[in-house]
């Protein structure tokens, strides 16, 4: 119970935040008049709706998406490294709209956006495959390097054709570093279907997943068929990663940070950790995006930085909690 | 190598290496937006006249040349941790080091340090370097290489960050420049660059060639090295950064270009089919001198009217080599 307010508490003040916080200062009795009264020729009212709603918005599709995605991942392959961003599922989702804006010649728009669904599959079945994690025994460091390779490899193309395109530097840094600046020209509403759909195949699989984690054989002895579990965890990584990259471009590190803290406060049953993974991801994607807005105002930083500067730390600290003998 | 096929086999490993570096050079002087031909070149060089001289002196040259260096020199280092930790993965690039070093320059300019850059890059990289040996260690005494390299990946991760953080304390036009930088680039060289990098890589180079022994000793274990005479310790910490300063020669003219190091060590030992560690150093600068010159004259010529930074070449040619890397240890059943 007193997690349950916690949470609460915590989502409240990180959606407070972000709709406050900013070049222009809004109190609370705007934010109140902006949505009980709002008046089209205050300009606070204007930028509270047009800009900082959309921002909110697409930060909880994007932390919420990503910290669930992190959550899932981790448990199908059982691999504390597992993280979207790291292993090259964003950068695979972006590649794919980038790809997709560069063969039709429209700018990537509603249309394009969809292409981030495949594109996190096949990069995500790529990494599987390389990283030889098929059988849920793959060793952390090769699916992360696996992961580092694909990554890389995908994002050097992503910065190749965004360049040869002579793109504006705002696009190349949405597609590369991932930003929530640019929230009110993406399709939210979409890929907030996408999310909930995502979420939704994530919960009732939950109970599979974790028969799952008791051993294949053990599994298949409950009436569990491991392929079938492991392709609707795919879809469910696929459908909560597009709609993240989709909205904020390619995160890295909330889908790591988050699922150990999910684990704790979920006590170890999966549909919990994924409930507090979303509310968790969320809040940490919204307060890395307003500390963003605050450190160099009136620059920002984009919030895929500030997600790094926490995240990268905590990758080591996972690294170092490894067992000896799950490196080999 | 007692019998004269695996001599002549040799021979003939270093030969096409050298050929590869030879014909990289010459295409990359040859390449882009105007097309100069071997002829206008050699006219160019023996009179000083015509637009092969402008080539050769200002257009192409000063650059190809910080490529070769470059390249060489991070061939070298990352050949150098390869060796010590007997792992592939073990290079500069893929372990921080790099990312360090470049922090260490963006933070000097963002700050406006009149520090010169090759000592900032060697700052950067010790300090990255002391970073992923303190936070790898562990009580038991025993480290994993394995261990090493995801720490070195999080450095890495964490410097870059902390890299493109800075870059926004800049104003616009070098904010932009420096972001380019950051991605490794080799654009505009000029003479200074090609001295810079020839000069301290050619000391560090007489520096190695000092340790060589040492690291032929470690080769074959710790407790056998001790029993032949070497300080097993000392000979680490001094190959160590020796290896370090090498990459920061390369990050202070050309960035943190990623892969070149990783790639460079196994490339060149496989080209020229040697093993002992002198031979794979030497092999390896060659390797590494021949991959940035190329990445450096596709970046410059893939896309027409378009400088690609150098790093996202690399990146598209290393990232598939790593990928067959670890598909190939998955095969085999190691790592």
């Amino acid at each position: 119970m007193k997690a349950v307010v916690g949470l609460a508490l915590l989502l409240f003040i990180a959606m407070a935040l972000t709709l406050v916080v900013g070049v222009r200062d809004a109190g609370i009795s705007d934010l109140w008049n902006a949505f009980f009264a709002f008046d089209a020729n205050d300009p606070t009212h204007a930028v509270i709706r047009s800009v900082r709603v959309p921002r909110l918005v697409a930060g909880l599709i994007a932390g919420a998406g990503l910290g669930m995605a992190g959550t899932v991942m981790q448990a199908v392959t059982r691999n504390p490294l597992a993280d979207p961003g790291l292993l090259g599922v964003n950068a695979g989702a972006a590649f794919a709209v980038v790809v997709g804006a560069l063969l039709t010649g429209y700018a990537d728009s509603g249309m394009m956006a969809a292409l981030a669904f495949p594109g996190a599959a096949i990069a995500s079945v790529a990494v599987f495959l390389v990283g030889g994690a098929r059988s849920g025994a793959g060793s952390p460091v090769r699916l992360t390097l696996a992961g580092v390779a694909i990554n890389a490899l995908l994002l050097s193309l992503v910065s190749a054709i965004i360049l040869s395109r002579n793109e504006t530097l705002e696009i190349f840094r949405f597609w590369v570093t991932g930003s929530l600046a640019q929230a009110n020209t993406r399709p939210l509403e979409a890929m907030f279907v996408a999310l909930v759909l995502g979420a939704a195949i994530a919960v009732i699989i939950a109970p599979r997943i974790e028969a799952l984690a008791l051993g294949s054989s053990l599994a298949r002895g409950l009436g569990t068929k491991p392929g079938a579990v492991q392709l609707c965890a795919l879809l469910a990584i696929m459908l909560m990663t597009g709609a993240a990259v989709a909205v904020a471009g390619p995160i890295g590190f909330v889908g790591l940070v988050v699922p150990p803290l999910a684990r704790r406060i979920g006590r170890h049953v999966l549909r919990h950790e994924l409930a507090v993974s979303a509310v968790l991801g969320g809040s940490m994607m919204m307060l890395a995006d307003t500390a963003g807005r605050l450190v160099v105002a009136p620059a920002e930083i984009r919030v895929g930085i500030m997600t790094a500067l926490v995240g990268a730390p905590v990758f080591i600290f996972v690294v170092r909690r490894l067992r000896p003998g799950a490196l080999t | 190598m007692s019998d004269e096929g695996s001599a002549r086999k040799v021979v003939g490993g270093w030969l096409l290496l050298g050929g590869l570096l030879a014909v990289a050079i010459l295409l990359s002087l040859m390449v882009g937006q105007i097309m100069i031909t071997p002829a206008e070149l050699l006219r160019g060089l023996m009179t000083g006249t015509g637009p092969g001289s402008l080539t050769l002196r200002v257009l192409r040259g000063p650059s190809t040349l910080t490529a070769v260096g470059a390249g060489a020199v991070l061939g070298v280092s990352g050949a150098i941790f390869q060796i010590l930790l007997r792992n592939p993965l073990a290079a500069p690039d893929v372990m921080g080091f790099m990312s360090g070093a470049g922090c260490a320059v963006v933070a000097g300019v963002a700050f406006g340090l009149l520090i010169p850059l090759p000592i900032l890059a060697a700052m950067g990289g010790l300090v990255a370097a002391l970073l992923v040996a303190g936070l790898a260690f562990h009580r038991s005494g025993r480290q994993s290489p394995l261990t090493l390299i995801l720490v070195g990946i999080g450095i890495g991760f964490f410097a870059s960050a902390v890299s493109s953080f800075l870059v926004l304390r800049m104003p616009p036009q070098e904010a932009a420049d420096a972001q380019r930088w950051l991605a490794g680039s080799l654009t505009a060289r000029n003479w200074g660059h090609v001295l810079q990098v020839f000069g301290l890589g050619a000391l560090l180079f007489v520096v190695l060639a000092l340790q060589v022994r040492a690291m032929a000793l470690l080769e074959l274990g710790d407790e056998l090295a001790a029993g032949l005479g070497a300080h097993v310790e000392r000979a680490r910490y001094g190959l160590i950064c020796t290896g370090v300063l090498l990459a920061a020669v390369g990050v202070a003219v050309a960035g943190p270009v990623p892969f070149v190091a990783m790639m460079a060590g196994p490339l060149g030992m496989r080209i020229a089919g040697v093993r002992h560690p002198a031979s794979r150093l030497t092999a390896a600068a060659i390797a590494g001198a021949t991959i940035t010159v190329l990445a450096e004259v596709i970046s410059r010529s893939a896309i027409p009217g378009l400088q690609l930074p150098v790093g996202v070449m690399t990146g598209i040619m290393g990232a598939p080599y790593l990928l067959w890397l670890l598909w190939k240890e998955v095969e085999a059943g190691e790592l």
